[in-house]
């Protein structure tokens, strides 16, 4: 077969061409965008109202195989760290045990959130058209997994050498059991993967990540270290290294839709119920467990959440997206107000349902107690009181017969839980801004604790139709319940959860709540 | 001492903290299962870290077979549609929890892997542009061959890429999805090595064309992956079962024109053409298919073709599948023998008594590795006798 004189000229100029020579991870990524094709078939499975535009381009330009080299570095200082120094120097049992109950849930609950981001980077792999803005998506479906184990290792390093593995070594399972679980899955779970792709990127990377990791990923570790915990921070501050492309990856979705008129008609709406979807959770919870699951105290939880919400993300975050149409959300405002009292108020409510934990929970010491009156003024007037009185009564000692649940249904102070956001309050006793507001639809009363969270419910109410704990378990006794989700440790009586973290006191068992013979029942049927 | 702490106060370092902290450690551990996910039944003997840190981290409700959560999704689709719901597959499972990779590989194992290829691959293509191996590479192979049809294979490997999307999102098991994105990125990977080494080829030799343009024009509008391209396509956009997607892409497509492009065409061929660069990227693809080919076998053939209640029913519908993907494939294989009057003929290695061979043995391993297994009845010589007529 005869070649061309090119062919032949490119040939012949080979014998002079023998320099080492290789290709770099730019020199590919540079052809990336034309790799796919126009066809008529082509469009996202996921539909969304926006357009996201067909030359997005991503920040971070990796192919697969740099990828992998620049995560196995952190892998291997990472590993290395837990498996070689931290364990030499018995790490794990240097933690102070109200820290390390804070893990079980702080620990699992992250990575439900790293799991369910895998399926919703999957999403906009899928609705993204340019080949980079898919490219960037697709890195953070495989860093989702990274994080998921990550986080799972947390559980399986404090299971394994740690104080108390009970709650470490069973999360998965036992995590449903409580009050806490189902506003988990609203806004780590279900909010990033259900609904209009660019919704759940704005859920997800625009405010999961680009707001709440800052105090989730990077706060929690300084918390951790002061009490003890140089396990968690040698593993979230890895993670966090891949946050930033994933909030890159939010501000790219912002960019291939603001030549869109959508934009400019639902983009704000989606953000405002994204940010009140996200703090109505992340607010109180980090709060609490930062501020009750703590000995050692770094800062009020209201200036860490001031800084890092309201200024760094609500300021500036947002500011540099108002180029593009972008505005600081209307929620904010009412987010502030939570951020002072509304982890007080979850912690009564925890507390009351402790035994439904995977974990266990202390009462503040007087130490505790002066710290909190002194950072939130009114403080002890209010919760303190209930708290004090709760001790005196006994919750912590198993044959007081008393937990502060019985405390709440004696002086008729219902719990009910925002069917929106899946979070308890009790609208009696909460000095944050929640209010109780009952719907009917289908059938079936609906409470809400706000007004944010009730537009979305009177705008979507088929979107949040979600049974809660009460509606579950009612007529259930107690004991029953915790045994059949699993509650309890190996040797088939304790409880995993437990009313304090005093090494001489005693733990509760089975027995000890069956004798308190405490039924649930839906607060909602007395409306 | 205080519970307020100084900024860079650590507990593990600070002696008065760490003796608070010690005081208050039970003096024993308080539970002494230290096993993480002791429930879960393990693939093999030990649970393995694998398995830890994968299984059951997806929050699914007990409707979902297989699922330790509770009751409903807190948010779903605009209109109601669930966050994951069984009716997003034909298929059925009494555990979509039940996968596993057979290679156990988490995050770290995955990247490990590959990030030690990608390292020896850097070396390697300073080795050989350092030795001149350039120099016996047939030019018309090296030009037309490698630069077209080469070329245009990586959209063939993009667009299975891009299916591994939805299948991603919204596949019901833990262990599924984490196979499923880590085999779809080992598509983008084969995709980017095809023009990594186009990129090579042009550092060597001058005026080789690095740009994509040629290639995609082959592969959009060209007659050898006339039947290719829209049998990808389809996988891509037009199939919504995450698990027919699955089905057509990796136990169909691939196995059969995958495997024949790869491995009986540029594979085999380009030692005859003096080319040792191609082998080296290729055999990482055939690495990644072999893996593949292990996690969708546990997959379709140990979880689902022997479910104890739905195994007959699956093995059904996946032999329904085959029969809707196995001729547009066959198709796509016959379009593709085009290639061969395209490059220099070798006697017994590119005529016809050659190629038949190299058809018989992708067919003869399919039939063994994926029909026999869900009892799909087959005439190998006739789906060769199809695609042999191809040859121009």
């Amino acid at each position: 077969m005869a070649i061309s004189a090119a062919t032949k000229a490119a040939t012949d100029a080979l014998a002079v061409n023998r320099a080492p020579t290789s290709v770099n991870a730019q020199e590919v990524h540079r052809w990336l965008q034309s790799f796919t094709w126009e066809f008529d078939k082509n469009r996202s499975k996921y539909p969304t109202k926006y357009k996201m535009a067909n030359d997005t381009k991503e920040q971070f330009k990796l192919i697969a195989k740099e990828y992998a080299r620049m995560e196995s570095v952190k892998d291997e200082r990472q590993f290395g760290s837990l498996q070689d120094v931290l364990t030499r120097v018995d790490a794990a049992n240097k933690v102070h045990p109200k820290w390390n109950e804070t893990m079980k849930v702080i620990s699992n609950f992250l990575e439900v959130g790293e799991y369910n981001a895998i399926a919703a980077t999957g999403m906009l792999w899928d609705s993204a058209s340019a080949p980079e803005q898919k490219n960037g998506y697709l890195a953070q479906t495989l860093d989702e997994i990274r994080h998921t184990n990550q986080c799972g290792y947390v559980n399986y390093y404090f299971t394994k050498h740690g104080q108390d593995a009970a709650g470490h070594n069973d999360a998965r399972r036992t995590r449903t059991i409580g009050p806490l679980w189902k506003g988990m899955k609203r806004v780590f779970s279900d909010g990033f993967i259900s609904g209009d792709a660019v919704e759940c990127s704005i859920n997800l990377q625009l405010v999961g990540e680009a707001c709440f990791t800052n105090p989730l990923i990077v706060a929690v570790t300084e918390w951790a270290a002061a009490n003890g915990d140089e396990i968690t921070p040698t593993v979230f501050l890895s993670i966090e290294t891949d946050e930033l492309r994933h909030m890159a990856n939010g501000y790219q979705t912002i960019v291939s839709i603001a030549n869109d008129e959508a934009a400019s008609k639902y983009l704000n709406t989606d953000l405002n119920n994204a940010f009140w979807t996200q703090q109505k959770y992340f607010t109180p919870v980090l709060g609490m467990a930062f501020e009750y699951g703590s000995h050692f105290k770094v800062e009020p939880w209201v200036k860490t959440w001031n800084r890092w919400v309201y200024e760094d993300w609500g300021g500036i975050w947002i500011g540099r997206l108002g180029k593009y149409g972008v505005e600081s959300p209307a929620s904010l405002r009412d987010a502030k107000k939570d951020a002072y009292w509304a982890h007080h108020d979850l912690f009564l409510l925890a507390y009351a349902l402790w035994p439904t934990g995977f974990f266990r929970l202390t009462l503040p010491t007087q130490e505790e107690m002066d710290w909190f009156e002194e950072n939130y003024p009114g403080w002890y007037e209010h919760y303190g009181k209930i708290l004090e009185e709760w001790k005196a009564r006994g919750c912590e000692d198993p044959s007081s017969g008393f937990i502060p649940l019985m405390w709440f249904i004696e002086n008729n102070h219902p719990i009910y839980i925002d069917r929106v956001s899946q979070v308890p309050f009790c609208p009696d006793l909460c000095k944050g801004a929640s209010t109780l507001r009952v719907h009917e639809y289908n059938g079936k009363k609906h409470t809400f604790s706000d007004d944010w969270g009730e537009r979305m419910w009177l705008t979507e109410p088929e979107r949040y139709e979600c049974q809660n704990m009460f509606e579950q378990y009612a007529g259930r006794e107690l004991s029953e319940v915790i045994a059949e989700l699993h509650g309890v440790r190996s040797d088939g009586k304790t409880l995993i959860a437990q009313p304090h973290t005093d090494k001489d006191g005693k733990m509760w068992t089975l027995d000890d709540i069956k004798a308190l013979n405490c039924v649930f029942s839906d607060p909602v049927d007395a409306l | 001492m205080g519970i307020q702490i100084e900024t860079g106060q650590r507990g593990l370092t600070d002696p008065e903290l760490q003796k608070v902290i010690a005081d208050a450690v039970p003096d024993k551990p308080l539970e002494t299962n230290r096993k993480m996910n002791y429930f879960v039944k393990p693939r093999g003997r030990r649970l393995s870290e694998y398995e830890i840190l994968c299984c059951y981290t997806q929050p699914t409700p007990d409707w979902i077979p297989g699922g330790l959560d509770w009751g409903d999704w807190t948010q779903k689709f605009h209109g109601g549609r669930p966050s994951w719901g069984n009716e997003t597959t034909e298929l059925h499972s009494t555990d979509w929890h039940k996968h596993r990779d057979p290679a156990k590989r988490w995050h770290a194992i995955y990247v490990k892997d590959k990030a030690e290829e990608w390292r020896y691959t850097q070396r390697f293509l300073k080795q050989y542009s350092a030795d001149g191996q350039i120099r016996t590479m047939d030019p018309v192979w090296r030009d037309e061959i490698l630069n077209d049809y080469l070329g245009a294979f990586c959209f063939s490997e993009y667009g299975l890429f891009n299916s591994h999307s939805s299948a991603t999102r919204d596949c019901l098991g833990d262990t599924l999805r984490m196979s499923i994105a880590m085999i779809g990125f080992d598509k983008v990977d084969n995709a980017q090595m095809i023009q990594l080494e186009r990129t090579f080829l042009a550092k060597l030799v001058p005026n080789f064309p690095e740009s994509t343009a040629e290639p995609k024009k082959e592969w959009t509008e060209g007659a050898i992956y006339k039947g290719a391209r829209e049998t990808v396509q389809d996988i891509w956009q037009a199939t919504y079962d995450w698990n027919e997607i699955l089905w057509a892409g990796h136990q169909i497509y691939d196995a059969i024109f995958g495997q024949f492009v790869r491995r009986e065409f540029f594979l085999r061929l380009s030692s005859y053409y003096g080319d040792s660069l191609t082998p080296f990227f290729i055999n990482q693809m055939q690495l990644y298919h072999s893996q593949t080919k292990g996690i969708t076998g546990d997959m379709f053939f140990h979880c689902l073709g022997d479910d104890a209640e739905f195994g007959d029913y699956n093995r059904r519908l996946m032999r329904a599948w085959t029969d809707k993907w196995l001729p547009r494939t066959v198709n796509a294989l016959k379009d593709f023998m085009g290639i061969f009057a395209k490059i220099p003929e070798i006697e017994h290695v590119t005529t016809k008594d050659a190629i038949e061979k190299a058809l018989y043995r992708v067919f003869d391993d399919w039939v063994e590795d994926y029909a026999d297994k869900i009892g799909y009845k087959v005439d190998v010589k006739a789906m060769v006798e199809t695609v042999s007529s191809g040859l121009k």
